[in-house]
């Protein structure tokens, strides 16, 4: 039996213990936004967080997951600051890849809110597209970045 | 795509005026598409709208990320009078209704989704609306002449009257389309040129999109096959003892040349795959290897047999100024789609239901309905998102094996290919060689130009699959075969953009041999325009060095004053600052035309390290009338970043009749790091739209050579580029 955390709720499922994180969301628990593209961790289709850090779920097996905390793109709910600035600079052509690519962007942003230019390429070239939407995602990217800094309210935290 | 039966269909398609398939001049759905439901006012095969006055479009081309659901909602949105976004879709069933006029097929490539139906959407929008408005007519007793369209509403120019779409559904539904339909002119769109969101968005950054791999009934079992890796070979033998007892496993059998592991999941089948023993035998034949087919092409070209697909001026037998002389290649491609091969089946004893995404869900039906032995009818293809195409997804290879897998299994399954099953099954894009010689006198005035093409034919492969799905079932296909190498003679495919070369030379000779290789062949982006370009705008550049003429000039010079290629190349060398560029910084241009459109290209190089460093790319097109400017902008870029990748990284190489390459560390993409920045200028024209899905590809590969050599001073012949 295997027991983690997904999407904030507790998972107990009985399955092979080197199964891949991936195949155990897509085939267990049916949960087909995380996508399958290469099965060697190179084309970053499959990125999920895994106790907040972006990584490959293709080359993770379930044996690595017990007990720890899993995040997938289902769980940014659609109104995410990265999702906004996805639908409004047109990101998504074919699609296939985005998943992926928001989920890395999410944690870049979770460890650094303003990156450079230079510093969204490095982070995300772990990410291919093959459709060429590298351009419009650095430029959501950065229209998210400003965006959760719009959101900050100076008297939430009793400031002032 | 130019098949023998298409000047038939055109004859049918438009006698009787501009009305065409999936048409009728009733509003009762007698225009012979499919009927979706009864209560709904349905007036043509694309459009129907409910008593609530919902709007639903069918996309009866794939959606591989080129954008034809918001095309296709925008142009009947702009008739229509509805805004885009208040339009739901559905991928269209496959009927005739939508077979594309002009390929004969349910086909989406050719970059020919909007230029094909630009007229017959947009007339199905507007004999929609002139239905409704004279339903409005005969509900109020008002003059049609003042009632109008408005947001999804009908209007009285005079007086208070309005009434929803909805409201009006039940009068329509009687009343047959008038025959007199104005199309609006350009000056009055609202959409056409202008609307640049995107329509599709919102289940692509949710995780909610159901791509091939995604689709079908919840309780699929899941089968990965062991394919013969060696084109042409056969499957002698297999020990499954083992795999059977592999946890999760419910059968293996042969399927073809293959091995079928079906599964309650993919890592099952893919574990228990590992465990087979099988045997098999490649390929009896010559051309096993990439020196061996290296080797047939310059046989080849020593042979001297070639047919002529171009003779003009005849070759004169000038003496004065130089020859120039070049022999390029460029190697098998594969698409290498983000999304790998897929598809899902579920046979019944009356039915096959088929889960897949498909650039020709018809050829996919006939396939499945010939391996079952049953009518077209009784199998039915639902369409999905399509994780990339390229060209890859006009296949129904992957539709094939579901169903054979499906049939014997007699539960729904989904065959899911792995990334190395991807890249080593795939339908290649033909290695091919040119040729060129041409004569530059003193004066930089060209004769002689000479291109001889060297490769095999994808029309003699793939016609007749094509063909199958095109007759009626019960049409004899033997003389399919002979078409294809009739066809091949002078494959559209292998000589287009070396055929049309548009400077204007004194002797054009452009000829064709074809080499047959065992290797399966397919439409790649831009097909035989991907390497034309790449051979014919590298040799324009060696004859502009010969003749001491600046490249843009050097085009300019020998092109017509008023041609849309001498425009485009004017507005990206504007673009460019073309011979502005910075000390260590290096340009190189091309120009092409590719289904009906026209690119020209500039790339902006350094050299750091030995190394090509694509600082920036800047592109001018000119593709008609603009349907969607960000749609277009992203198809050239797209475009671009798919051929740069191709031409640094692009090489399939064959060992055994098998692909040498598995996967992106032996198969490398363009990255988010190595990306240049694009700029797109988009030329303005009225003419009818002609595609963007390809033709940003092209220019790019010449534009980076030609760009090479004037950083180096090395004239690279070969693709990928590999600097020494």
């Amino acid at each position: 039996m295997v027991e983690f955390e997904l999407n904030g709720e507790k998972q107990m499922l009985d399955v092979a213990l080197d199964t891949p994180l991936l195949w155990v969301l897509r085939d267990n628990l049916k949960l087909n936004g995380t996508k399958f593209g290469c099965g060697v961790g190179l084309c970053g289709a499959c990125t999920v967080h895994l106790d907040g850090q972006a990584v490959r779920s293709c080359s993770i097996p379930i044996s690595a997951i017990l007990g720890r905390s899993v995040t997938t793109i289902e769980s940014l709910g659609g109104e995410h600051p990265l999702q906004q600035a996805w639908i409004e600079h047109n990101v998504p052509q074919c699609g296939y890849c985005q998943s992926g690519q928001i989920m890395s962007a999410a944690a870049l942003l979770a460890s650094n809110n303003a990156p450079s230019d230079d510093e969204i390429r490095n982070a995300m070239s772990g990410n291919i597209c093959r459709c060429g939407t590298y351009t419009k995602i650095r430029k959501a990217i950065h229209t998210a970045a400003n965006s959760e800094v719009k959101m900050f309210d100076p008297n939430e935290e009793g400031v002032g | 795509m130019a098949l023998s039966r298409r000047q038939f269909i055109r004859n049918v398609s438009v006698a009787g005026g501009a009305l065409s398939i999936g048409f009728s001049l009733s509003g009762c759905s007698t225009h012979g598409g499919p009927i979706f439901d009864t209560s709904s006012f349905q007036p043509n095969a694309f459009i129907r709208i409910n008593e609530e006055g919902q709007v639903t479009v069918q996309i009866h081309k794939a959606e591989m990320g080129q954008g034809v659901v918001t095309g296709i909602i925008t142009l009947i949105a702009e008739e229509l009078e509805v805004h885009p976004s208040a339009v739901s879709y559905e991928m269209a069933p496959v009927h005739r209704a939508y077979a594309d006029p002009e390929m004969a097929l349910q086909i989406t490539g050719g970059s020919a989704s909007i230029r094909v139906y630009y007229d017959i959407l947009r007339q199905a929008g507007a004999s929609t609306r002139a239905i409704l408005i004279r339903a409005a007519a005969e509900v109020t007793g008002i003059a049609e002449s003042e009632l109008y369209a408005k947001n999804g509403r009908i209007f009285a120019s005079k007086g208070a009257y309005s009434a929803s779409f909805g409201e009006l559904v039940a009068a329509a539904r009687s009343i047959a389309a008038p025959t007199d339909i104005k199309l609006k002119s350009r000056a009055d769109f609202k959409l056409i040129g202008s609307y640049d969101r995107r329509l599709d968005s919102a289940p692509k950054v949710d995780g909610s999109a159901q791509f091939g791999i995604d689709a079908g009934p919840e309780d699929c079992l899941v089968a990965v096959l062991f394919r013969c890796p060696h084109f042409g070979g056969t499957l002698d033998s297999f020990e499954a003892k083992a795999a059977l007892q592999h946890p999760g496993v419910v059968d293996i059998f042969q399927v073809e040349n293959a091995v079928a592991v079906v599964a309650e999941g993919y890592w099952p089948a893919l574990k228990a795959s590992e465990k087979l023993e099988i045997q098999f035998t490649p390929a009896d034949n010559a051309l096993r290897s990439s020196e061996q087919i290296s080797q047939a092409m310059t046989a080849a070209f020593e042979s001297g047999k070639f047919n002529s697909v171009r003779d003009e001026g005849g070759l004169q037998a000038h003496t004065e100024g130089s020859l120039v002389e070049a022999e390029y290649h460029v190697p098998f491609l594969a698409h290498a789609t983000m999304e790998p091969q897929n598809a899902t089946a579920h046979v019944t004893d009356t039915l096959c239901e088929i889960w897949v995404g498909s650039q020709s869900p018809d050829i996919a039906q006939d396939i499945a309905a010939r391996i079952l032995g049953r009518p077209r009818e009784t199998v039915v293809v639902h369409n999905q998102f399509l994780g990339g195409g390229f060209g890859r997804r006009t296949n129904a290879d992957n539709v094939a094996e579901a169903v054979a897998v499906a049939a014997r299994i007699k539960r729904p399954v989904k065959v899911i290919w792995t990334r190395e099953d991807d890249m080593r099954h795939d339908f290649y894009r033909p290695a091919t060689a040119g040729r060129l010689t041409a004569q530059v006198a003193e004066n930089g005035a060209i004769s002689n130009w000479k291109h001889q093409v060297v490769g095999p034919s994808i029309n003699q492969q793939l016609f007749p699959m094509m063909g199958k799905a095109m007759l009626p079932s019960w049409a004899p296909t033997g003389v399919l075969g002979l078409a294809g190498d009739w066809v091949s003679k002078e494959d559209f495919s292998a000589v287009e953009g070396a055929k049309e070369l548009p400077y204007q030379f004194d002797g054009i000779s452009v000829e064709y041999h074809n080499l047959q290789v065992p290797v399966p062949l397919g439409f790649w982006r831009s097909v035989g325009h991907s390497h034309a370009a790449f051979i014919v705008e590298s040799f324009i550049d060696e004859l502009a060095v010969a003749a001491g003429v600046d490249a843009v000039e050097f085009r300019r010079r020998h092109l017509p004053a008023d041609s849309r290629q001498r425009r485009a190349l004017d507005a990206v060398a504007k673009l460019a600052n073309w011979g502005q560029a910075p000390a260590g910084v290096y340009q190189g241009v091309a120009v092409h035309e590719s289904f009906g459109t026209v690119v020209a290209e500039v790339a902006e190089i350094s050299i750091e390290n030995g190394k090509t460093k694509i600082e920036k790319f800047f592109c001018a097109v000119d593709c008609g009338q603009v349907v969607n400017p960000d749609i277009v902008l992203d198809q050239m870029e797209g475009g671009i970043i798919f051929a740069l990748t191709a031409a640094l990284y692009g090489e399939i190489s064959l060992k055994d009749g098998a692909v040498e390459q598995s996967n992106f560390h032996d198969y490398q993409m363009l990255r988010h790091n190595e990306t240049p920045i694009v700029s797109v200028h988009i030329l303005d024209s009225a003419a009818p739209p002609s595609g963007v899905g390809e033709p940003g590809t092209p220019p790019a590969a010449p534009a980076l050579a030609n760009a090479i050599h004037a950083a180096t001073g090395q004239r690279l012949r070969q693709l990928p580029l590999r600097l020494s």
